[in-house]
């Protein structure tokens, strides 16, 4: 596990108002470092891989912009929507700074969605944090398995 | 008991007075006084409470300079020249400036404290800006994502310009603990000031579309910043080619509905292409198709990337950016030169010019406004 100290500092930058308005964290009371513990045990329980998940993601990503802005059909099975924010975020770990974007990938088969950013990817791929539970870009380890099909 | 207690009084009675040093040495030393704030050579000159942002300062003045994300250095939109010396540029700020913006003393209004008299300088269209409250008037939904909001103006109209675009100010609600402003270009038309519209699209996640679709409604105060932005028709005779899609269509409904209205640019041939995926993403297509059967200077081509095919779709298909090539290629009259107009997502706007160059149409006849 990641220094507690470094997570620590992440974490105040996490806060609602700090870097966005919504913060990172929802109404998760959990510190950061348990809830990247709990994430990384419930990514190998159901053989997640964080590289390959984040490699998927960004694959998705990439074939959502040729859409141009609008929803595109993804190999049969997915439909993602890319949207664009003006300005740029930085990670709260301070290793980064990312487009501010929003990434839609919903499964054509079950509706069911995924929601994410740049900078969730990032976050996933570089520090194994998912977000906390009621935030708008929680990426929840089973949603993803669902999702991704992995 | 007592003496169990006694440390961690003591404790608190240290942090106590501790925390009163602070706050007395805070008040002395962060006490900047009445300052100056002196804009464009002259032409204005604020005196204001020093301590607080740039950004906060001019908005308190009545002066707006645009801001995506509340002053927090996250949308780099707040530019403004400062010309006294207000020490090096933050490393919050060096991500959203070019080292030709930083030569001349470019910064981000938001990051930069007033804590002496300043030398500014400022677009002169920023005077225009004002801060608007209106009551939204009406909400249409135009697709299962897209929402047509009418804002009817209290007091004052608003004098715009086709193109221009808005600050929603959304309030605090549910997990948003303050308040955010979020830019949207205007659909409605200059001749009525007292009325503005918008088309706002659902993003996920986002704070102020979620805002506009799960909350706001008839009847709802509600508050906006504007005009901003220099999108808009420029006056020379070239055929303009608008593209868009989603609710990027939101000022080329203001754009051309003026154009009809007034006549302006009458040597101007208008050619709009507007992408959607099925026909469930389509919308104002009887409306634009209307006005082009009635105004014969101007074509409307919608296009669908993915038609189902019990959709019966007549119109064209593919990606917008494929049928614009088609149709520079082979269906428009070359002879007056080309204007691309653009207005949609940042990988959208590069495909585009990337299709308008290798037409021959130069980057410096393409306008756009892009939200990166």
């Amino acid at each position: 596990m990641k220094d507690t100290i470094q997570h620590k500092e992440a974490e105040a930058r996490m806060r609602t108002g700090a870097i966005t308005a919504q913060g990172f964290l929802g109404d998760d009371p959990r510190p950061v470092a348990e809830i990247v513990e709990a994430d990384e045990g419930e990514f190998r329980r159901l053989g997640l891989v964080f590289e390959i998940v984040a490699a998927e993601l960004e694959r998705l990503r990439d074939a959502g912009e040729g859409g141009l802005g609008e929803p595109v059909t993804v190999d049969g099975k997915w439909l993602v929507q890319t949207g664009d924010a003006r300005g740029r975020l930085p990670c709260p770990y301070g290793d980064g700074i990312h487009h501010k974007n929003s990434i839609w990938v919903r499964r054509v088969d079950s509706g069911e969605a995924l929601v994410y950013s740049d900078l969730s990817i990032h976050l996933l791929k570089e520090h194994h944090f998912l977000q906390g539970r009621g935030s708008g870009f929680r990426l929840e380890p089973h949603a993803i398995k669902r999702v991704l099909g992995l | 008991m007592s003496a169990i207690l006694v440390g961690p009084l003591a404790v608190a009675g240290i942090a106590a007075a501790l925390a009163l040093v602070i706050a007395g040495l805070d008040r002395v030393l962060n006490n900047y006084g009445v300052l100056t704030i002196r804009i464009n050579g002259g032409k204005m000159e604020l005196s204001v409470k020093g301590g607080s942002p740039l950004l906060s300062t001019l908005a308190a003045e009545g002066i707006f300079v645009p801001s995506a994300c509340g002053g927090r250095g996250s949308c780099g939109a707040c530019k403004c020249k400062v010309l006294s010396d207000v020490g090096p540029h933050l490393p919050t700020e060096t991500p959203y400036l070019s080292p030709e913006e930083m030569a001349r003393n470019v910064r981000l209004a938001c990051q930069v404290k007033v804590k002496k008299n300043l030398d500014i300088e400022l677009p002169e269209e920023l005077f225009r800006v004002r801060k608007f409250a209106a009551r939204v008037e009406r909400i249409r939904d135009l697709t299962y994502d897209i929402k047509e909001v009418l804002f009817a103006l209290e007091g004052q109209g608003i004098e715009f310009d086709p193109g221009q675009y808005i600050q929603l100010v959304v309030p605090p609600y549910d997990k948003v603990p303050e308040s955010v402003q979020r830019a949207y270009s205007m659909s409605s038309r200059p001749s009525d000031p007292h009325h503005v519209e918008l088309l706002i699209r659902l993003v996920p996640g986002g704070i102020a579309t979620t805002y506009v679709h799960k909350h706001l409604k008839e009847g709802d105060s509600a508050e906006l910043v504007g005009p901003f932005g220099d999108f808009g028709v420029r006056d020379t005779p070239a055929t303009m080619l608008c593209v868009a899609g989603g609710s990027g269509m939101a000022p080329f409904k203001s754009i051309l509905y003026h154009m009809q209205e007034t006549g302006a640019y009458p040597e101007k041939e208008i050619w709009y292409f507007f992408g959607a995926r099925t026909t469930k993403d389509m919308f104002y297509l009887e409306e634009l198709r209307e006005l082009s059967a009635s105004w014969p200077r101007f074509h409307f081509v919608p296009a669908l990337s993915e038609p189902r095919p019990d959709e019966g779709w007549q119109g064209e298909t593919g990606l917008i950016t494929d049928v614009l090539d088609r149709y520079i290629r082979e269906r428009i009259d070359p002879h007056r030169g080309f204007e691309g107009y653009l207005c949609g997502s940042p990988g959208m706007i590069n495909a585009c010019v990337a299709v308008m160059q290798k037409n021959g149409i130069g980057e410096d006849n393409i306008y756009y406004d892009k939200f990166a």
